[in-house]
This record gives structure tokens, sequence and C-alpha cells, in this order.
């Protein structure tokens, strides 16, 4: 998974890259590791490296970044910084690319196994490019090539923007206003609430699956890829985890998908106890309205220390870890002598859990009864967001009986597969559950 | 009988199919910049004839309407007005349905309007500050960090307004920039053709909620609204792209109705309708007890439901608007003749209004360029397959246009605009799409248009937002302070801005 983000303004006086930071901020929750931010005045300017949005995308190199269009992302990919997006190609047409998901096949092009996933991805478009037409017509060609599950940002040398997703619908993309006249196109709602327009109705709206918005300096209009998809396939872990909670995904409110979820969590997992506690943040809105629903009260159970980290995204067990007990300290006079809901979003192999459980117990929760608020993560996802290999999995190898044993929970319930459809509130073959069932909306 | 049309736009086009329909037997002329093909066939059919000459300069339009002996001369746009056309027929003796100098400076200068509305202290006055000069602005720029509209203190085409959001203070350095950038362009750049108006710029708070223009007649004595249009000035899809003079417009009922059916959702309520003329109205009283000139005309409030005041004007019209007239017209059910005589004779009350209760939908096709770089968007020859039009129910009203060795081609604007009939916005949307199979550069160049116009996410949105200003309107109204601005500023105490 990555944050995109692409401003286009018609009105060229604007100064962009401030919007552009700004705007990769709100996005930050979907890429820790590396961000990169590029804006085109006269020519390309970039900034990319290591690090959070503010650590690369500091002030004064925000400064430099001169121009009124820009393309960024984040990403939770640990990459040496020639590989880091905006990726730019210059030739046979200059133009930067940023991309989520993962593109899985492109046809009539022979994958070269000695180069990275990047340059592949370069080669494929450049030939997509040569001849005389016009580069957008080009770039929807290369995408009507693509398989896999992706969203897409591409911002030529001439000033023409086009952004679009796969025909499936994967990774979200939505259309934002921004200075009167201009576009935000951004994988989630939220970088149009920090940098855009703000009208009480929101203006951001939803890039439909294989749809393609174009912006030139004398127009914008929709397109399509070519090809058709016989069924969409939302990725229903951006409910679930990925998106932020204040951002509409496919137009649906994550929101209020996440207070679904910890309603069916009250329904399917009930348990007589004192408190429900949240693991923040993602959980804290399936607590709330789990105890909603359940008439038990919810506490706070933890502070942070330092700044707000993903801890499930971070790349090594070292990182999550460290990034849990900063996260995590627990607050005592909640949970001592309590017996406690404790509710979080997914469990991948389990041991940050343990972790949690042990901290509670620790501070004397008398009881510690666990709720998942996703199924269990058995396979892999082909779409870029990283699982790990299938035999690190707690969920695909111990039922929840055991499952509770080894984190030293009480009792350990997942929400159902059924559950979280229900949440989610769409029929069920719209959606990618490849995570939950390692079924896939696509032949391999 | 005998009438002369100024003006040559698809505004025009309407106003002279409304007297074509008339059933007095209107042999109808028409002065124009360009050929406007519409209106050239409507007064060959009518037994009149289409000049060609400066519809801004009084002497040139008395003159021709002298030589033809018109009954009375209707004028279409503004500019003719701001020239004084109107005063020039009067002092000649000829009958004129189009507001004069004097009273027309509602329109010609935005910021006497707004000193109007505030001497008489009228409902639905926006805070503002009027300037003479860029440098006049700056001080006010540089220390007040607020969202603005920036506005040409002149009418200069529907050119120059823009709207400047800064609440997010982390933005506030580029605003500010874009502030002085774009209060100097107006100056220096859309102000540059007028000589004619001492201030150059204003700034006026920023106000949302959804825009509707209110065009209504006028003897003078009273106002009879039309029904309320709303039309939208982005240029792109999804309210993007730079503004416009229109790209399009939708109206339904007397209030912006979704269908004809009155328990169907819409974005004005009838009281806000009402309410609507009634402002329109104290502005007609006020301009002329002010100048001591009569308003005979067509007078239209382009205005905006907000959170501050409910109704609220955003700018005056001395005519219909362009494309707000053809979803109107069309429509009248009275005689346009029957009405422009009782405007002359200052008996309009005497007149109903009637309208077949419709919705309508207007989208206009633009060449690419429009509305920023109009040299590239000038001179595309275009072609009309008219037969495949009225085979998709779409009129077929000629905008920017012009005849050019006996060919048609673009003047640099909005081309063509078509109009669809239906019972609900929706329907007719979908309708009007039709209409852009059957148009086409013949150069190869392209067009564009709006195809959100009237589709039901857009709508709902409009409704949906009008509901969110009408409720906090609504909570000032019954807390009693509607329209006013309270702050408190530390160390300085309540405050109360106007």
């Amino acid at each position: 998974m990555t944050g995109l983000i692409g401003v286009y303004v018609f009105d060229e006086r604007w100064k962009i890259s401030s919007f552009g930071k700004y705007g990769l901020l709100a996005l930050q929750h979907r890429g820790q590791e590396n961000a990169g931010l590029l804006t085109l005045g006269d020519r390309f300017y970039e900034c990319k490296g290591k690090g959070w949005v503010e650590d690369v995308v500091t002030e004064s190199k925000a400064k430099d970044l001169r121009g009124h269009l820009c393309l960024g992302q984040v990403s939770p990919y640990e990459q040496e910084t020639e590989d880091t997006q905006p990726l730019v190609l210059k030739k046979p047409k200059e133009l930067a690319l940023v991309l989520d998901g993962r593109i899985t096949g492109i046809e009539d092009y022979m994958w070269d196994k000695t180069l990275g996933y990047e340059r592949n991805i370069l080669n494929a478009l450049e030939f997509h490019l040569q001849g005389e037409g016009e580069v957008v017509e080009g770039v929807k060609s290369f995408f009507a090539h693509c398989r896999g599950g992706y969203a897409f940002i591409v911002l030529t040398i001439d000033g023409a923007m086009v952004a679009g997703r796969d025909a499936m619908g994967v990774k979200p993309l939505s259309l934002g206003k921004i200075g009167f006249d201009g576009g935000i196109v951004a994988s989630e709602t939220c970088a149009t609430d920090t940098i855009g327009e703000r009208m009480p109705v929101s203006p951001a709206e939803n890039i439909a699956p294989g749809e393609i918005r174009v912006f030139t300096p004398l127009s914008a209009y929709t397109t399509h890829l070519p090809v058709r998809s016989p069924r969409t396939a939302h990725c229903s872990f951006e409910y679930v985890y990925l998106a932020r909670p204040d951002s509409y995904i496919n137009d649906t409110a994550v929101y209020k998908v996440r207070k679904a979820i910890g309603r069916k969590l009250a329904e399917e997992g009930a348990a007589d106890t004192d408190v429900v506690i949240g693991v923040p943040e993602t959980a804290i809105p399936f607590a709330l309205s789990y105890s909603a629903e359940s008439g038990i009260p919810v506490e706070r159970g933890f502070e942070q220390t330092g700044r707000r980290v993903r801890s499930a995204i971070k790349p090594t067990q070292l990182e999550r870890l460290k990034g849990v007990q900063l996260k995590l300290n627990v607050i005592s006079e909640a949970v001592k002598g309590k017996r406690i809901i404790l509710i979080d979003d997914s469990v991948v192999r389990g041991n940050t859990l343990a972790n949690i459980v042990y901290l509670m117990k620790e501070k004397g929760a008398k009881e510690v009864h666990v709720r998942i608020g996703s199924p269990a993560i058995v396979s892999h996802c082909p779409y870029g967001t990283e699982v790990p290999p299938e035999d690190e999995l707690i969920g695909r190898h111990l039922n929840e009986e055991k499952i509770a044993e080894v984190v030293g929970a009480d009792t350990f319930h997942y929400l159902t597969l059924e559950g979280l459809v229900e949440s989610i509130d769409v029929p069920r073959n719209s959606l990618c559950l490849g995570c939950f069932t390692g079924e896939y909306p696509e032949e391999a | 009988m005998k009438v002369l049309l100024v003006g040559n736009a698809g505004r025009e086009h309407a106003i002279a199919e409304a007297f074509e329909r008339s059933l007095r037997d209107v042999s109808l002329s028409c002065l124009g910049e360009l050929i406007n093909p519409g209106i050239q066939g409507i007064c060959g059919k009518t037994g009149g004839q289409y000049l060609r000459g400066k519809i801004n300069d009084p002497l040139v339009v008395a003159d021709h309407a002298e030589k033809l002996g018109v009954d009375f001369v209707f004028v279409g746009p503004e500019e003719p007005n701001f020239h004084g056309v109107p005063d020039e027929l009067e002092r000649r003796g000829i009958a004129c349905v189009g507001a004069k100098r004097a009273v027309a400076e509602i329109e010609m200068s935005k910021a006497s309007m707004r000193d109007l509305q505030w001497e008489n202290r009228l409902p639905g006055r926006l805070w503002y500050k009027k300037f003479k000069s860029f440098e006049e602005a700056v001080p006010y720029i540089k220390e007040y960090a607020e969202s603005i509209a920036l506005k040409p203190a002149r009418q200069a085409g529907g050119k120059g307004v823009k709207v400047i959001e800064d609440f997010q203070v982390y933005l506030q350095d580029e605003k500010r920039d874009l502030k002085y950038s774009h209060a100097k362009t107006i100056v220096d750049e859309h102000m540059k053709p007028y000589q004619d108006m001492e201030y150059k710029l204003l700034i006026e708070e920023r106000v949302w909620g959804p825009e509707y223009t209110l065009q209504c007649f006028t003897d003078g004595r009273c106002v009879k609204p039309m029904p309320a249009v709303q039309d939208n000035k982005h240029a792109f899809d999804g309210d993007l792209g730079p503004e416009t003079g229109g790209m399009g417009s939708i109206a339904g009922g007397l209030n912006l109705r979704w269908g004809v059916k009155e328990e169907e959702a819409s974005i004005l309520t009838m009281e806000e309708y009402v309410k609507s003329t009634e402002i329109v109205e104290q502005m007609i009283k006020a301009v002329q007890r002010k100048t001591g000139e009569r308003y005979h005309g067509v007078v239209a409030g382009q205005m905006m439901l907000t959170s501050v005041w409910g109704p609220t004007i955003i700018e005056m019209y001395s005519r219909f608007g362009d494309p707000e007239a053809l979803n109107v017209l069309p429509l009248l059910k009275n005689d346009i003749v029957d009405i422009c005589e009782a405007i002359i004779d200052e008996r309009l009350n005497t007149v109903e209004l009637d309208f077949n209760e419709k919705a309508t939908v207007v989208k206009a096709a633009s060449p690419e360029g429009y509305p920023d770089k109009r040299e590239l968007a000038r001179g595309h020859p275009v072609k009309v397959d008219e037969q495949g039009l009225t085979r998709d129910d779409i009129r077929l009203y000629w905008a920017s246009v012009d005849v050019q060795d006996g060919m048609y081609v673009t003047g640099g604007s909005r081309v063509v605009e078509f109009l669809t009939v239906a019972d609900d916005i929706p329907t007719a949307s979908i309708k009007a799409e039709r209409g852009f199979n059957h148009i086409h550069l013949t150069d190869g160049w392209k067009t564009f248009h709006r195809s959100d116009i009237g589709a039901p996410r857009c709508l709902g949105k409009r409704i949906e937002l009008a509901k969110l200003a009408r409720e906090i309107y609504m909570y000032k109204e019954k807390k009693g302070i509607l329209g006013r601005r309270l702050t408190w500023i530390p160390g300085k105490g309540l405050m109360e801005a106007g």
C-alpha cells in the first residue's frame, strides 16, 4: 500500500509544494518508510528519501520545489531512493508516476527478472509511449495492458495529469477540489479535507474502478480503461485497517464501517466483562460501538510515547515491537482488577498482541477477552499490502482457542467473514477478501 | 409590430424565439456584432432584418431603431445598458425595454451595488471593501488572512472573480501570495479596458452555499419573478477549471425542484424564493430612489443561499442571464410583447406571469481554449446536425459564432447551447447529453461540455448543501443574529463586522 497524491490547479500562479506536503502528511498512515514529492514548474523538481514526510520534505526543501502542479507518495516499503516514487521516465516522453497497489502482469511485455518492479514498469510504459500519439493516450494504452490491483497518477512534463484505478477497483482513489478551480487526486478523501476546499458537503468524490481522470491545461475530463472487469474487488482491508476513519473509500465512510464492525463483534463475541478497551488508533471506533451496543463502558487503556507509529506496517519485528511498546503504555487505573474486552483490528503473527495482553495483565487486568475486528489473515496479498510468508501467519495455523493460549488471553474471537461483509455493507463478490480466504479476484 | 433586438448571444436567440412565438404579428430585427444564425433565421422568417453594427454605441442603435421605425427596442446584454443605449432611445422618443445607465449601475459597479445595500441596510448584504488601486489593497491583504472573494469593481464580462478560501493557516503564505497576485491582475488586466470606474477592486467576505439566479421583469413599480435558475460557472465537470460565463444551467418549477411534482426535493424553499424576490425588489427601489430614474427591463439577482443571511446577493444583472434566459423564456406562456408593453407603460402589475411547469437543462459546448485562451478557441468551423437535434428533442441556441464565407465559425466563447425540457431535471440532463453527438468542429479541434449539470449526484449535492446553509441561517434567525458577524477579540472585546 502507498498513499498517493496529485494536485492539479489551472492557475499557474499557485506555488503548490506546501499543498503537496500537507496532503502527504494526511496520508502518512499509508506508509512511513519513504516519501517523495515532485512538482512541475519550468521542469520537474523533486525531493524524496527515507523517513516521514516532515523529515523528507522539510520546509526548506519544500521551498525549492517550484511550480503549480505536483505529485507525491508515501509508502511502507524499505527501498533505495532510486526506486522510491515518484518514478521518472525521461524518454520517449518525460513524465513522473506514482502507483499504489501492485501491477501483477503486463500483456505483451516480458518481465525482466534481473530488474526490479519499478524498472520493469517504466520499461513497459516506455514501450507504450513510442510514436507520435498523445501522451495521455499512451498512458491509457499502458494501463489497459496491466493486470493487478492498483491506482496511479501520472504527471507529464507538458502539464497533463492522468489518474485512475484498475478495472477491479482494488486500491482506492478519490477526486477533491482545491483552490477554487483545481483538483486533488488522492488515495483517500482525508487529503482533500486537509488541503482542499472546505465545503460542508464534501466535494470529494470516488473515482470508479477503471475510470481515468485527465487534466490538461485546456480541459478536465473522464475516460475509461478499455478493459472491463467481470467484477469489482475493493480491498476489504482498507476498511478494517489501512484507511483513516475520516476518509471515504469507494463512497463508503470508513468510520461507519468500523462502527458496524464494533457492533458485530458485540453480537458475535459477547462476554460478561467490566470494560471495553480498543487498541489505538485503529481499533478505537470498534471499541466505542462495541460499548454502545453491549452497554459495557469503554475505557481509554493506553497512552503513547512519541509519534503516531503504525506499528503493524513496520518492516521488521523489532520495529513493530518497538512501535507497540512505545505506543501502548497501559493505564493501570483503567485495567486494574477489571474484566476486559480488548479489541484490535487484525492479527498477523500474534506477537504484538501477546505483548499487549501481557502488559495489561502485568498492570492487574483480571481477565482479557480479545476480539479482532477482522477474520483471520490466512493468505498473502498480491496487491501490495505487506503480509508475511504464510508460515508466519498465526491465524492460518492455530484455532481461536489455541491463539487465546498463545497470546495469554482468556478468550479470543475473530470477526466472522460474514460479519465483515455485512459491516462493509456491499455484496461479497464486489470485495477482495483474499487475505482472509485465499481466493483472489483474478487468476494467478 | 416592429421590434429591434440588440445583441447576438444565446440569450438573445432565446429572446428572439419568444418574439417569434408572439401572436402580435411581430417583425423582429436584430442588431448584433457577429452574425447569430439562429436569430438571423428568425429575423428572416418574421420579415425583419439582421444588422451588423456596434451595439454599445447609443447613436448607432438609435439610428437603426429610427430607420426601422420600430415600436420598441429590447436590449439583451449589459454593455449597451452601461453605455446608455436605453437613455439615447428615450431621448429620441423610442420605447425601450432595457435598464438605463443610472439604474444599470447595480450591475456595472459591484462596489456601488454593495454601497447601496449598506446605505439602505438591505438584507443579503455581504461585508466588503473597495479599492482604487492595487497599492491601496496591499496593507489590507497583508493584515487579514481570511477567506475572501476578489472581484473587479466593475462587471467585466463575468471575468476576473476569484474566491480564495484561506482557512488552513498552514497554507496561508501561499494563499496570501495568490491574493496579491490576483488583486494585481484584476487592476492591471481585467479593469484595463474599463476606464469608466473610480474603484478598481472589490474584496468581499467569502460565503458558501448553492447559487441561483432570480430573473425578473420590472417596470420600476413592481417586480415579477421568473423561475429560479442555477448556472454552473466552472469550465469542467465537478466544478473544476476556471470560471466561465456559464457552462449550463438547470431549473425546475419556481424553486429549483428536482422535478415538477410539488413534493420533490428542491434547492430553495418557496419562502426563500419569495424572500429572494423581495430582496431584488428592494434593490430596484433603492437604486431608483438614489438615481431618480425608472428601471424598465429585466433585472436578475445572482444569488446564493448562505449560512450568513439565507438568500444573499452575490451580484446583480441588469438583463437576463446567459444561459439562464434559456431555462425560462421557452416556458413562458405569456406573450412577450404584452409583457414588454406593460413594462413600457408601467402597468406590469396587471400582468400575471405564467410558466409551463417543467424542468429545463441547458448545456453549452465550448471549443477548447475557452475561457482563458480564447485565441485558441476562435475561428474553428463548426457543423451542427439540426435534424439530429430535432429528432432527439433538443433545442439549439447559437451563442458565440460568426458566419464567415458562408461557414459557421467559433467566436471563442461557448459556441452553442442545448436546451431540453422534461418532467424532472435529471431526465432533461440525460436528454441534453445526446446533443453533443450532433456538433463537431470540422477541423478536428475539440469541444468540451459539462456532463454533470443536472445529473442526480450533482443535483443531490446542491440540495444537501442548501439544507446545511439553511440550518445555520435559521439558527441565526432564531437567535436574532441573522446577517450579523460577532467576534470576540481578546483585549478589545465583543466586535461586530460591518
